[in-house]
């Protein structure tokens, strides 16, 4: 294999694939084609500790007949092999044998990339000079750092979706991401800062966005953690900050709305599109093409160009987030959020960013408004239960706020709520909407994709905070 | 298993060794997986395919650098391994990086391959989801959607060779079922899952038996309210007991340990839990669903005390973290660090209603979510649902709290065991007891 060009399967294959997928009747098939190439390195203990490289390569082939769907892979690209996952593919159909003729055409693919130094071309002395500069700074910020420990990934995927339909395209997609994690002591006592940033960029991206920056966030968090108090139990005012608490859309309300959900009934927001379902200061968008954010795609693993979509406006529910499948029986149109982990896996409609706009409020407008509550300025991740709508967050970044202003950090705060219900406590929100710093990743069905989060400050007038400390 | 894994592990090792590296070791997974989905009266998923793929370590002059890849085309991997013992130069030199010496791996049969997971006929799987699916909405009324049942079953092959002469090679099974009904609780929806996990189809509970345990745990959850903010006892249910001991079992890896990422570090010898922590990690448990004859570097898996009625004994290592902290790998070695084999707490006596009827006052989790675990400090909390317990008895759901504690404090509070644990996966435990955490609700 080159370094930069992918191999490809000849269109008369892929044709021949998708006919022979369709042999027992099935109603449309599809074909997804991978070629990944990542790296990865680790720094510990002040040394570049091990580093790795990976590739993902095979074909998925899918046979859809109504809400059925069949599927098989094969990382071996010889045409037995390929044909072999594409019977397997069809025997959701039941049918008898049927010829279908399947000819594709390929459709150009609007770029949305930044053209840089992608990860493909870059040798490993630039990643190691980048994990070498987040120690130093690491360490040089404060003289408790402890350990740092970071973790550089980097990959070019190149994928090729075909289905019988007609339409063949084509994407290449670049992703960078540094993470550092600090240990920060004192008197015997050992607290932990975390932070990371990457993009769908290459590594010009760090030229911007420095691993001094980086490496000091985290720093600084295990820093401010070593004065953190318990946090308090029960519940209070929450206002959470810009940025990466846009977590909070993400599992509040976001995955509520992934089409699968609500075709099959089992979301609380099934069935509920033009209903009032959060405050009217609440608007939700994802955005699968904000160039260079981390959840965007050129198109989706089903071929659909990434979309701006309106999920909530002033508090009304606006639309799902649509894969193919779902977007068919409902009678609608994919939204691009078909996404998958890798070839090994069948699509799912998706997050790509998810943000809330700017509201009109100052910042310290928000927190003033609080008299004794809660300030989550990140989280650390989250999960919600989407039937329920129950979620919670686990703060990697709190403080608690007394008479309007942020006072003391607090240590180990779980937030917990229920998505609908805190939506409808939104009261205030700041000027200051923000796409998170971060390397989200989002988990639904055993498969991992990247996500963007975005948001301004927000004051949610009640919710419970889950810490140890009672009264 | 057919020669060719270890022909093509075979070649790998050589090939990094020509490009350079000083010691190689090549594994070779092939997986042959089924798996299938219904919801309703239909099927909605139906997958089969076989994966392989080729993992490679490579040590020049103990510099490592590792590669994954699922292309095994001779020109596509005689690239890769050279690019990645060309990536292992920019890495530092430690003096402590190598492969383990090879160590005769026992013969003793571990019954992790049952032969029934490839007799077992496709529709016979499929009647089993669709049995799930009627089984849930048989089970009561309020049951009327799914997120769907599932059958999912694997034969894996793997083939491990390394340059200092080791050669191994396995074959195991598994089967696992799953459940996930949705009841109608007047305008909200209440979901629940529940599964189980085997070697063989032949050790599998009944597909109708697992519908119904699912049911019922949607089906009780109806009518849940915030319980108020307190200090209780913690009851937790087996499934979550086993998520707690996760979070501990990352504490006992040598991988955190080294890098002082664990509240246990540098405590061996410490009373650490209540007398009831007993704590083992077995490689040769028959049957058991973290089973191997040897570990991902070749190394003899064998039984380890981690927690002797408290004590902390010992941590789990695989031989890199081992040779850093002075002690012998305890073949923990996994996916290039260290993971559990079965990591289990020694169970007591009596069923969870048993554990339940000697709670006086207390919370019974049934469910648990969330992942927020800080191994340097040991502060644990979760989202948490289940029961409210009053004189030995379950009294009403309660959901939307949180628990909070520090798992230091969890063991050396942990003050009741039930009998009731099922070797279903690499980390499993019995229902227990502790004697308080914040419950934040209300």
């Amino acid at each position: 294999m080159s370094d930069t060009q992918p191999e490809t399967l000849p269109r008369s294959l892929i044709e021949h694939l998708l006919a022979v997928a369709l042999e027992r009747g099935g109603e449309h098939a599809e074909l997804f084609f991978e070629q990944r190439l990542s790296h990865a390195l680790r720094l510990q203990e002040g040394r570049i500790h091990e580093a790795g490289v990976s590739v993902t390569r095979g074909v998925g082939i899918r046979v859809r007949v109504g809400d059925q769907q069949g599927y098989g892979y094969s990382d071996d690209l010889s045409q037995g092999s390929l044909e072999r996952a594409a019977r397997v593919a069809g025997k959701i159909a039941r049918g008898g044998h049927i010829l279908h003729a399947v000819s594709v055409n390929e459709r150009p693919v609007e770029n949305m990339y930044i053209e840089g130094e992608w990860s493909d071309r870059v040798a490993m002395g630039r990643r190691v000079d980048l994990l070498l500069r987040a120690d130093a700074a690491a360490r040089r910020s404060d003289a408790r750092v402890r350990a740092v420990n970071g973790n550089l990934a980097d990959e070019v995927q190149d994928v090729l979706i075909a289905n019988s339909d007609g339409l063949l395209v084509r994407d290449r997609r670049p992703l960078v991401a540094l993470s550092v994690q600090v240990v920060a002591e004192r008197n015997g006592e050992r607290t932990q800062g975390y932070f990371g940033d990457g993009g769908r960029r290459g590594f010009e991206f760090y030229d911007r966005v420095t691993p001094e920056w980086i490496a000091g966030e985290a720093a600084r968090i295990a820093v401010v953690n070593l004065e953190a108090v318990e946090a308090p139990a029960g519940e209070l005012p929450v206002v959470v900050g810009p940025g990466g608490g846009g977590v909070l859309l993400h599992e509040a309300v976001g995955h509520g709305l992934e089409s699968d959900f609500n075709r099959q009934g089992v979301s609380l927001y099934s069935g509920r599109i033009g209903e009032r379902v959060a405050s009217e200061l609440v608007t939700i968008y994802d955005d699968g093409n904000l160039p260079g954010e981390r959840g965007s795609i050129a198109v989706d693993d089903e071929g659909t160009p990434g979309q701006h979509k309106i999920l909530v406006e002033h508090g009304m529910l606006r639309g799902y987030m649509q894969d193919n499948i779902n977007a068919e029986l409902m009678h609608t149109h994919s939204t691009g959020s078909g996404r998958r982990q890798s070839f090994r896996y069948l699509p799912q409609p998706r997050m790509t960013n998810t943000y809330m706009p700017a509201g009109d409020l100052q910042p310290d407008e928000v927190i003033k408004r609080v008299k004794r509550g809660f300030y989550a300025k990140s989280f650390s991740g989250g999960q919600v239960e989407i039937s329920k709508g129950d979620f919670v967050f686990m703060v990697g970044e709190g403080y608690l706020i007394e008479d309007g202003r942020l006072t003391a950090p607090v240590k180990g705060a779980t937030l917990i709520g229920n998505g609908p219900e805190i939506m409808t406590r939104v009261s205030a929100v700041g000027s200051d909407m923000k796409l998170a710093n971060g390397s989200y990743t989002c988990g639904k069905g055993g498969q991992l994709v990247p996500v963007g989060v975005g948001l301004p400050t927000l004051l949610i007038s009640s919710m419970t905070v889950g810490g140890s400390r009672v009264g | 298993m057919s020669a060719e894994p270890l022909e093509l592990a075979h070649r790998a090792v050589a090939l990094a060794t020509g490009a350079g590296a000083k010691e190689a070791e090549a594994t070779l997974i092939v997986s042959d997986t089924f798996s299938a989905e219904a919801r309703g009266e239909q099927i909605t998923k139906l997958q089969q395919s076989v994966g392989r793929s080729l993992t490679l370590r490579a040590f020049v002059d103990g510099r490592k650098a590792t590669l994954a890849t699922t292309d095994l085309s001779p020109e596509g991997t005689a690239a890769l391994v050279e690019r990645c013992v060309e990536a292992a130069r920019s890495v530092e030199r430690d003096p402590l990086g190598g492969l383990p010496e090879p160590e005769p791996v026992a013969a003793a049969d571990l019954h992790i391959f049952e032969p029934d997971v490839r007799a077992r006929s496709e529709d016979e799987k499929l009647a089993d989801a669709l049995a799930m699916e009627r089984e849930m909405r048989a089970y009561d009324a309020r049951i009327d959607n799914s997120n769907g049942s599932r059958v999912a079953d694997a034969v894996t092959s793997v083939a491990l060779v390394n340059s200092l002469g080791f050669e191994g090679s396995y074959t195991c099974s598994s089967v696992s079922l799953s459940a996930s009904p949705v009841a109608r609780d007047g305008a909200e929806k209440r979901t629940a899952h529940y599964g189980a996990s085997r070697r063989g189809y032949g050790a599998m509970p009944a597909a109708s038996e697992i519908a119904r345990i699912a049911a019922r745990r949607a089906v009780e959850m109806c009518g849940a309210r915030k319980p108020r903010t307190a200090i209780l006892p913690v009851i937790f249910e087996r499934d979550v007991a086993a998520v707690l001991l996760g979070d501990l079992f990352a504490a006992c890896s040598g991988a955190n340990v080294a890098i002082e990422n664990s509240f246990l570090a540098g405590r061996v010898g410490e009373r650490i839990g209540s007398g009831l922590v007993t704590i083992v990690d077995d490689g040769l448990l028959p049957a058991g669903m973290g089973s191997s004859p040897f570990d991902a570097e070749g190394v003899p898996t064998r039984k380890t005390v981690v927690f002797e009625r408290g004590v902390l004994r010992s941590f789990l290592f695989d031989s890199y973290h081992a040779r850093k902290l002075g002690a012998k790998s305890t073949g923990n070695a996994s996916g290039g660090t260290v993971g559990p084999n079965n990591f289990y707490l020694q169970p007591g006596s009596g069923s969870l209603e048993d554990l339940i009827a000697r709670t006086p006052r207390g919370i019974l989790v049934y469910d648990i979510i969330g992942f927020a675990t800080e191994h340097v400090t040991g502060t644990w909390s979760r989202g948490a649902s289940g029961f409210m317990v009053e004189d030995g008895r379950i009294v009403y759901p309660v959901d939307g709290f949180t628990i909070a504690g520090n798992l230091r404090d969890m063991l050396a509070t942990l003050d009741d065991v039930a009998g009731d644990i099922v070797y279903e996966s690499p980390i499993v435990s019995p229902s227990f007891r502790v004697a308080e955490m914040t419950v934040s609700g209300t």
